[in-house]
């Protein structure tokens, strides 16, 4: 389920909550699923309990997972973490796009490929809209 | 928990351990590193009352470990050197710690046995090293210890065993919160099991931190910059070395901090990458003058 990996530069917590962001995300976890224990999971990954218990702290303060006292900790309804969500893979878009133009890729043709992306998704949505029909 | 205050040991004219200080908390997986011959087993030995240190104090929940056997009934030993009675099976000797050890939970043995799978029926000497851990791992466990001292615990298990054996002491830590202490050279494995670190040089505590701390105030950063600039000569690196147009830094501080400060350089490219343990071990020996010496042979 998590997998951890150790020659990733990553500490261990950062890969644990990108894992289990990951899960949410893709929806391998539905909203209000009850999340593996803090003891569930260090006894499975064997590593440090207190760990674990970081990286569900900072999921929590990042709205991926909330926590109800003796009960566990559970998934949140993603609706609410989009905003969130939306600032971080703008900063991975902009690492992206500094990476580009430093290979040497002006910013047109950036631009141009944006367009083309959103022309593909909006084709896309409009195909699948007919296919519904 | 364990309390190690200005111990002092010396075998003949050699001080094996020099005012050494430093605390384990309850619920906390410490771990104790340091180079050959740094002193580490010498205090897992005060630890465990093997030992009378000349002058300082070993306690345990406040108390003197040596001749406590109060203390001694809640603490588990795996010793870096195994030893068990001559011609004793791993059964033998789980009838000999039941009689010792009030909390011996014998159920809890047989249901081990599901993880130790060879025959408990065999004499130990004719077991293999790494099975002799495994015996001797499982017994401990059934302790069911509030404090869990461990010297190269999985010295000898192969990668199967030590993955199981920390994935038990880790359900262990998480479920009834005993402290546990651990040697090894592995840093690796302890950066994962681990929450506090000691490192030990020459009889001495080098640096306790707990592990987040560490990761998070020092870390490393490569960048190039622009042609024709070079780095200030007051910018705080604690490290730095150079290959090709490519710096790597040393830097501490919080990754916000030293990632404001090195884009104030307008590198061309940067990246910052939180240090392993074991780059802080050799960084920090670094410092003190343990270092990989370059030799021709």
């Amino acid at each position: 389920m998590i997998n951890l990996n150790y020659r990733d530069s990553r500490p261990i917590y950062e890969q644990i909550k990108d894992g289990i962001r990951k899960l949410v995300m893709t929806g391998a976890f539905s909203p209000h699923e009850r999340l593996p224990s803090v003891r569930e999971l260090a006894s499975s990954l064997a590593i440090n309990p207190n760990t674990i218990q970081r990286a569900y702290k900072e999921l929590e303060a990042e709205g991926y997972i909330y926590t109800t006292a003796g009960k566990g900790s559970f998934v949140s309804d993603i609706s609410e973490v989009d905003a969130g969500r939306r600032e971080r893979q703008l900063k991975k878009f902009e690492e992206a796009a500094v990476e580009l133009m430093f290979l040497g890729m002006g910013a047109g043709e950036l631009k141009s490929r944006i367009d083309r992306l959103a022309k593909d998704s909006e084709g896309g949505r409009a195909q699948h809209d007919t296919n519904f029909d | 928990m364990i309390e190690v205050k200005n111990l002092v040991k010396r075998f003949g004219g050699f001080t094996a351990l020099d005012n050494l200080s430093f605390n384990v908390e309850k619920g906390s997986v410490y771990g104790l590193v340091g180079p050959n011959g740094a002193g580490k087993s010498t205090v897992i030995r005060h630890l465990t009352g093997i030992y009378r240190q000349d002058s300082g104090e070993v306690l345990i929940d406040s108390q003197t470990v040596y001749e406590n056997p109060g203390i001694k009934q809640r603490l588990a030993y795996i010793p870096d050197e195994i030893f068990f009675f001559l011609q004793a099976t791993t059964r033998d000797m789980m009838h000999f710690y039941k009689g010792i050890y009030p909390r011996f939970d014998a159920k809890l043995y047989e249901k081990l046995g599901k993880v130790f799978e060879f025959d408990d029926k065999r004499p130990m000497r004719q077991l293999s090293k790494g099975m002799q851990k495994q015996s001797a791992f499982r017994l401990a466990v059934c302790m069911r210890p509030d404090i869990l001292i461990l010297d190269e615990p999985v010295d000898g298990l192969d990668p199967v065993m030590r993955r199981q054996v920390w994935s038990i002491i880790m359900n262990d830590v998480s479920d009834r919160g005993t402290t546990v202490l651990v040697s090894s050279h592995n840093l690796r494995e302890l950066e994962d099991v681990c929450d506090h670190v000691g490192i030990m040089h020459n009889g001495r505590l080098l640096l306790q931190r707990s592990l987040s701390e560490l990761q998070d105030n020092i870390a490393k950063v490569q960048l190039v910059l622009p042609e024709g600039n070079t780095l200030p000569e007051d910018f705080g690196a604690i490290h730095q070395s150079t290959s090709g147009r490519v710096l790597t830094l040393i830097m501490r501080g919080s990754n916000e901090y030293i990632s404001e400060k090195v884009a104030a350089l307008n590198p061309v490219f940067f990246d910052l990458v939180p240090l392993t343990l074991e780059e802080i071990f050799i960084y920090e020996l670094g410092g003190v003058d343990y270092e990989v010496r370059e030799i021709l042979l």
